[in-house]
């Protein structure tokens, strides 16, 4: 069941990302040539909710890595809102959020506060706004209480929901997810989940988590770097625990 | 990294340390610093040292704090003191030792004291005579990086030495340090992917 039945609207357009045979290839660990990790990929994710399923190594987080520019592809294109990632990087990592697995990798400073200060630098020149709309951003997500311990004091529920606060700090079109609750436990999972139906952004999520899957408009089913399946979560969960099964 | 120690989060608090500017501390810091050049003897420093723990409980920075840090730099002082010792005599290896001391526990009242944040400020307001060659951002952004960097290194190679204490491997140099590299540039790696998906940096600068 999904954790809220409606995602809240944004204040402007829902983003769009268009990707064009979007391919990307590494060399080959033995021999010449090139090994293809994705693609090529011909998509349009405009939904508020899209889920990304599939075993290890299938391409999951690649496709992920597209969305923000983190990864470029080798061949062919991807848009967001227009913005090709490869010539407008700067400018699409402004509207694609990227929260990883270990949310410690992605906390920079030694407390969640510093770390949303850090996020709003590039909003806010004045350190006393930058302090004010740190407030703000740790009220809205409930760690005013934590925002001051030390990132490694947190719990892995709290890191998480910190993490997430950083990159949405900066309000965000889109909020990108790889496998966020692969180091939680069931009781922080549900809060997650919750906290991520009530965003107004548009959120794509990679994840192990079939009950997480769920919570989606659509969900697309990777494997070996291809989309095997693109619908609705329930019958692409479905989709993909069949071919799990047959294996 | 595992433990807090003086230089992993700044210690929340109002004390006129804490309100202290950053540039006066920094002065401070640096005076210390300097101060084993122009002493001949050890027992300046024990007092700077013994006035710089007193500053530490009027600033009500957690004595545990401090002594983890002063347990995780033991090692090297113990091997210092004890060459210095050997090569010259007990005067001079004190002296070292107590130096190292000094500096140490000064540089990490300052970053206890002071938020990140304000530190970053300072480096920004200090980088702009420069700005033309360099981006103060930059240069206040690398620092943040290299403060975070230093204690997590530390922890790093704790966690190596005990899985090779697991193992029997603890006299093995290659067993503790193969691995400690390792973590650390999968560390750098992804503080840097890190950096870059919040749009700090740019990827290509760690591809």
């Amino acid at each position: 069941m999904r954790a809220e039945p409606h995602t809240p609207e944004p204040a402007g357009p829902r983003p769009e990302v268009v990707l064009r045979g979007a391919t990307v290839t590494v060399p080959a660990e033995a021999g010449p040539g090139r090994r293809t990790l994705l693609g090529p990929l011909d998509l349009v994710l405009s939904e508020p909710r899209i889920t990304v399923i599939g075993a290890n190594g299938s391409g999951k987080s690649t496709l992920l890595r597209l969305l923000n520019g983190l990864v470029l592809p080798t061949a062919g294109s991807v848009h967001v809102d227009g913005l090709d990632t490869a010539r407008h990087g700067s400018d699409v990592r402004r509207r694609v959020a990227f929260a990883f697995t270990d949310p410690i990798a992605q906390l920079i400073m030694p407390t969640g506060r510093e770390d949303v200060e850090l996020s709003l630098r590039r909003v806010h020149r004045s350190r006393v706004e930058r302090r004010r709309a740190a407030e703000v951003v740790l009220d809205r997500f409930g760690l005013a209480a934590l925002s001051d311990r030390s990132v490694h004091e947190l719990s892995g529920g709290e890191r998480q929901l910190m993490a997430l606060a950083v990159v949405l700090a900066t309000d965000p079109r889109l909020l990108v997810l790889d496998e966020p609750t692969t180091l939680l436990d069931l009781r922080n999972t549900i809060a997650l989940r919750r906290t991520l139906a009530s965003l107004p952004q548009s959120v794509v999520t990679a994840t192990h988590d079939l009950d997480l899957a769920l919570d989606a408009d659509r969900t697309l089913v990777i494997d070996g770097g291809s989309v095997v399946f693109d619908g609705t979560p329930r019958d692409a969960v479905e989709h993909y625990r069949r071919a799990v099964g047959e294996r | 990294m595992r433990d807090p120690g003086l230089f992993t989060a700044h210690v929340v608090g109002d004390s006129w340390l804490h309100r202290t500017p950053f540039g006066a501390k920094l002065i401070g810091v640096i005076a210390i610093g300097l101060l084993p050049w122009f002493v001949s003897t050890p027992l300046p420093l024990a007092a700077v040292l013994a006035g710089l723990l007193l500053v530490a409980a009027s600033a009500r920075v957690p004595l545990s704090r401090l002594v983890r840090s002063l347990r995780s730099l033991a090692p090297v002082l113990v091997v210092l003191g004890a060459f210095q010792w050997w090569a010259v005599g007990p005067a001079y290896a004190a002296r070292i030792v107590l130096a190292i001391m000094t500096a140490f526990v000064a540089a990490g009242l300052l970053t206890a004291t002071t938020p990140v944040t304000t530190m970053l400020d300072a480096v920004v307001r200090g980088a702009r005579p420069v700005s033309r060659w360099v981006d103060p951002e930059v240069v206040a952004l690398t620092l943040a990086v290299v403060l975070r960097s230093v204690p997590w290194v530390a922890g790093a190679f704790a966690v190596v030495r005990e899985s090779a204490r697991a193992r029997g491997l603890e006299r093995h140099p290659r067993a503790l340090v193969v691995p400690t590299v390792i973590q650390v540039v999968a560390y750098g790696r992804s503080t840097g992917e890190a950096l870059a998906a919040r749009g700090l940096t740019d990827p290509a600068d760690h591809a």
